[in-house]
């Protein structure tokens, strides 16, 4: 029963869309650092209560803004820059359908002779074409289903019709509606999916790797004083020790 | 046209970019990140200026430390778990085995995050850093040993031969001949290097 509802969470389509998500992926993965790293410094039995609290708080809030930071900046960024950079990527590799359909090939599938980005206005129309293949055709042909409808409309928002290969709007749509999400169509978007997410994953590295930790280091300070969280000092520790001692003696 | 005119590197990359497309595996994110704060982190610690050296090189060595800790335990609970879960949830319940491998591959990722790098980090890093004082400390101890110091009075032994040594005296020693041949003042009673 437990494993039935378990396995079927998880293999829920907007489970399955958010964590093949970078963003998403480095978010959640971030917040959790924010939740179980002070959670741990407060466990630690080795240190004294004071140094647990303020290391703990520090950790926190440095999880926290480095998180506000990466959110603010990078997804935005570097999946533009992604697309743009990977519209020409594309348009080289389509030089050469046959290394194309020879990276594309797997044991079970044929190769992709065409690589798909050129058509979309911005990377938003790219993401929901591949968000829309992960549902059933069944699902996306019903109007009854918000998702479905919603990524519908944002690729019909965000596409450059003039720009589709080889066919007029309405045929484009009703392999959008009716193709499997293995299939040649699909596939043939997979690499400006990747770019889009390759690009995040750089980003995600400079944003938190460089610029997060630096940033947050400038802010970090100043909001410790603010909320009253100074670092306990050696005296303060002396202090203390003299404290016990007198009473015990 | 010929795809041996292609770029190399752009072959890799659109390679790359096909297989993310396919499949993003969280783990090639979190990786990615641990690899380059291991880096990044103790380079940025080392080139603080204000800080004192040794300090510098603990904050670094325990920075790296934990990244690499952290990037271990993505790996291990990824290939240990994954897998064989995957398998028997979907003999199980009779799922989707591609879906149920990318739900778990992600749920690994944040148990990591969340548990097992925290509690891996409480476990070995104290010890190792101890560890790595107390030897740093030795080395530390015997440099001083060695290190002299200026205006200092040595404490070295003179060997037995020379201290015990008497030189002769009177008129006709070396030394008194020497002096009285090649001081400049050699009809004086100035004595030189006596």
């Amino acid at each position: 029963m437990i494993t039935n509802g378990f396995v079927h969470l998880i293999s829920k389509n907007g489970f399955q869309n958010l964590i093949q998500n970078t963003t998403a992926q480095v978010s959640i993965e971030t917040g959790l650092k924010a939740v179980g790293r002070p959670a741990f410094t407060l466990a630690d039995t080795h240190v004294d209560k004071e140094t647990r609290k303020f290391s703990a708080v520090k950790e926190l809030l440095y999880q926290l803004l480095c998180l506000g930071i990466y959110l603010a900046v990078i997804p935005f960024t570097f999946k533009k820059g992604g697309f743009a950079l990977f519209k020409k990527i594309c348009a080289k590799v389509n030089q050469h359908p046959e290394f194309l359909e020879s990276i594309t090939k797997t044991k079970e599938l044929p190769g992709v002779k065409h690589c798909a980005i050129d058509m979309f206005k911005n990377e938003k129309g790219l993401i929901a074409i591949h968000k829309l293949s992960h549902l059933s055709p069944q699902k996306r042909q019903d109007s009854s289903n918000t998702l479905a409808v919603k990524l519908l409309k944002t690729i019909e928002k965000n596409t450059d019709w003039n720009k589709v290969p080889n066919q007029d709007k309405d045929s484009f749509m009703q392999k959008v509606l009716n193709e499997e999400q293995k299939s040649e169509f699909f596939r043939q978007f997979y690499m400006g999916k990747g770019g889009i997410e390759m690009s995040s994953i750089a980003g995600s590295v400079v944003g938190l790797t460089i610029l997060a930790p630096e940033l947050s280091h400038l802010i970090l300070h100043p909001i410790m004083k603010f909320i009253g969280m100074d670092a306990p000092s050696h005296s303060d520790k002396v202090k203390k020790e003299a404290n016990i001692l007198d009473k015990q003696a | 046209m010929s795809a041996a005119n292609l770029n190399p590197i752009l072959k890799q990359i659109a390679k790359g970019a096909f297989k993310l497309g396919n499949h993003n595996d969280p783990l090639n994110v979190v990786l990615a990140i641990a690899l380059f704060k291991g880096i990044n982190r103790p380079l940025f610690t080392m080139m603080d200026k204000e800080s004192d050296p040794q300090v510098k090189k603990y904050a670094a060595f325990r920075e790296g430390l934990t990244e690499v800790i952290a990037a271990i335990t993505y790996v291990a609970t990824n290939k240990i778990l994954v897998n064989p879960l995957a398998k028997y949830l979907t003999k199980k319940t009779g799922g989707s085995f591609g879906k149920i491998t990318n739900g778990l591959e992600f749920l690994c990722v944040c148990l990591s995050a969340a548990l097992l790098i925290p509690l891996a980090c409480n476990l070995v890093l104290n010890p190792v850093m101890n560890g790595v004082k107390k030897l740093t400390g030795k080395k530390k101890s015997s440099v001083n040993k060695l290190d002299i110091k200026e205006n200092e009075v040595s404490n070295i032994a003179v060997p037995a031969q020379i201290s015990t040594h008497k030189a002769p005296v009177g008129p006709n020693s070396l030394l008194q001949v020497l002096q009285n041949k090649y001081t400049p003042y050699n009809g004086g009673n100035m004595k030189v290097g006596v």
